[in-house]
């Protein structure tokens, strides 16, 4: 039953309206000034209110405008006497309901009241609906956000690092994958940055053109991509991206980058276990050839015993020369095994490659002349001093000079005038090319597959197959390139390419720094 | 007379060696570098007594051995193996080739692995020598 309080100082008029509202059903209250009706108001909250204008003391506008206050739902109906025109259009300003002349008549007072429970009602409704409506607001926003969070975490946590931006390549999205890839803070980049600032320029040229262009990009195939890092440092990876697009518009762009460097890091690792757990099975055959040498320095003392108690000078040189070639044959060994075995560095330094060679040359040469190989040398004037490592250069042609005699001594068709042309040639792109080409025996297809791969020799025991692991090992380590060309039965040529600086003013100088920084 | 023996040989180290000691035991040595020229200079100069290595460029010791021992004029020159390989892989080796419908040749007088001393080699060779 709904609460309604008249406020009027006519008793009459209470006494009248009480009686006759109470009839219809609701529950009255009554005060016969404005400050008790307020009183009331408060304690009771009548949803009507019926309040005469003119009163003494507190008005019935002052009581509006209080009631208003408290409540601004509550209908008050004014109640005006005759000449209160005014004021009564007044009270509508204040959001007063309704007005009743007085004297009141009932048929004016149905439906003054009418109107205002209308009113509650359609609020109540109002309310009701708009309470729903929020909640559905509510929970629609909360699964909204809920898969908003599901996707940042879902981007967030990826170990990928996964880039994104607006349709002006302004990077919105950037995980800590790509903070890890990049190097940058993620609070210096979101919002702040262009994609531009943090890509390779031809990638970053990939992206602009597919923000204006969506049909220029070409980014779902994954390839690798090497990023410069905050620090200036290279970072492999693996990229694809995509042009966003929405009702046909280009909304932004999205990269993802996977970090290659664990996996890289893990296959050199492999590679260098691999190595030395060949060094480790290199072992069995390298006793044989260590025994070999073994034997030719016991002979060779044999035959300078010989020679020393016979006075015999020209056996004295025999037995020396057999005891220094096997000195050599075994620290030409360890050298391999330490060059193969273990990480190294090519240590550049100012020096001249066609002497390199020259000298590798004349090592060899006694042993081609024993086996009357012709030993040709085809060097280019035009390589001078450079800033190259001669260690790589030396060790890697001494192989490869030497593996050409054995091609020759190993060949086995008619007689006929062996040579190994040994070439040097200045490239254009700083790189020198070493050429070793002999016409000896060859390889066939199966030789040459097995080539490079480990404790491969096909000189029993004379040779150990490390001689192209280490070749290899020092091309690569040097940034270089080795090819093999060979045909069996007309002979085999290596060419190695290795890149090297340019000797400037400067470069002498830092020459002498490297020098004396090695000395202490 | 000094009894001559030809050693065949790739290995330069070894040749100075056996060459040694066959000067240091009265014998005069007779030098090839591999079986090619090994079977040339048993044709030329009719060695006593033939020291053959096996494993060799051109023409390997098993191919020669062989050779030797199957030529009418020279399978009585007698001959000691002197290799790294070991009697038994060369003898299997040697029956090989007799599967092949070659003829089955004799066993070498001697057999020496790689490395020997001076005084083993000088000793089997006198035994065959005398």
């Amino acid at each position: 039953m709904s609460k309604l309080l008249i406020i009027d100082d006519e008793e009459g008029i209470r006494k009248v309206l009480s009686i006759s509202l109470a009839s219809d059903g609701y529950d009255v209250l009554t005060a016969s000034t404005g400050e008790e009706g307020i009183e009331v108001f408060k304690k009771e909250m009548p949803s009507i209110v019926l309040t005469d204008i003119k009163m003494p003391g507190m008005d019935g506008i002052t009581a509006l405008k209080q009631i208003k206050e408290i409540n601004p739902n509550a209908e008050v109906i004014m109640i005006t006497g005759h000449g209160d025109m005014d004021s009564a259009i007044e009270t509508l300003k204040l959001d007063a309901s309704d007005f009743l002349n007085k004297p009141i008549k009932d048929d004016a007072l149905f439906v003054a009241l009418k109107r205002a429970r209308e009113r509650i009602d359609i609020r109540t409704k109002l309310k009701a609906y708009t309470d729903d409506l929020e909640n559905m607001v509510r929970v629609a926003t909360e699964e909204v956000k809920r898969r908003s969070e599901f996707q940042d975490k879902l981007i967030t946590s990826s170990n990928d690092g996964i880039v994104a931006t607006d349709e002006n390549g302004v990077i919105v999205i950037y995980n800590y994958g790509a903070q890890k890839i990049f190097g940058y803070r993620r609070n210096e980049i979101i919002r702040k940055t262009n994609i531009e600032k943090i890509l390779p320029a031809n990638l970053a040229s990939e992206f602009i053109d597919g923000l204006n262009n969506e049909a220029s990009a070409n980014f779902s195939e994954w390839r690798e991509i090497s990023i410069v890092d905050k620090n200036g440092k290279l970072v492999p990876t693996r990229f694809s991206g995509s042009i966003l697009t929405e009702n046909s518009g280009i909304i932004g762009s999205v990269g993802f980058f996977r970090d290659l460097r664990e996996l890289k890091r893990l296959q050199e690792e492999l590679i260098k276990s691999e190595r030395l757990a060949a060094t480790g099975q290199t072992v069995a055959g390298l006793a044989h050839y260590i025994k070999n040498i073994l034997n030719g320095l016991k002979g060779g003392t044999y035959v300078l015993n010989v020679a020393l108690d016979k006075n015999n000078t020209d056996k004295v040189k025999n037995g020396w020369s057999m005891i220094e070639r096997n000195v050599r044959r075994i620290s030409d060994l360890v050298l391999d095994l330490l060059t193969y075995s273990k990480e190294r560095n090519p240590e550049a330094e100012a020096c001249f490659p066609n002497q390199i060679v020259e000298e590798v040359c004349s090592l060899m040469e006694p042993r081609a002349r024993e086996h009357d190989i012709e030993i040709r040398k085809h060097l280019d004037s035009l390589v001078g001093e450079v800033y190259i490592d001669p260690k790589s250069i030396h060790r890697s042609m001494l192989n490869l000079v030497s593996n050409a005699i054995d091609a020759c001594i190993f060949d086995s068709s008619p007689k006929k005038q062996w040579r190994v042309d040994v070439y040097t040639e200045l490239q254009k792109d700083h790189t020198i090319k070493f050429k070793v080409k002999d016409n000896g025996m060859g390889m066939d297809k199966d030789t040459k597959a097995r080539l490079f791969s480990r404790l491969f020799s096909t000189k029993g025991e004379n040779g150990t197959g490390l001689g192209l692991l280490v070749t290899d090992k020092i091309v690569k380590e040097s940034e270089g390139i080795l090819k093999v060309d060979s045909e069996l039965g007309k002979g085999t040529t290596f060419t190695m390419y290795l890149p090297y600086k340019i000797l400037s003013g400067e470069g002498i100088s830092q020459k002498k720094q490297i020098t004396l920084s090695t000395m202490f | 007379m000094a009894k001559r023996v030809l050693n065949v040989e790739d290995d330069p180290d070894i040749r100075t060696f056996v060459s040694t000691v066959l000067e240091e035991n009265g014998y005069t040595p007779i030098m090839a570098k591999d079986g090619e020229e090994g079977i040339k200079k048993v044709r030329e100069e009719k060695p006593d007594l033939i020291i053959l290595d096996i494993l060799m460029p051109k023409q390997s010791g098993i191919k020669m051995y062989h050779d030797l021992k199957t030529d009418d004029s020279l399978k009585s020159i007698p001959v000691v193996m002197l290799s790294g390989v070991s009697r038994r892989t060369f003898l299997r080796s040697q029956a090989a080739l007799t599967e092949f419908g070659d003829e089955t040749v004799p066993e070498p007088q001697a057999y020496l692995e790689k490395p020997v001393e001076p005084e083993d080699l000088a000793e089997t060779l006198k035994k065959i020598l005398g």
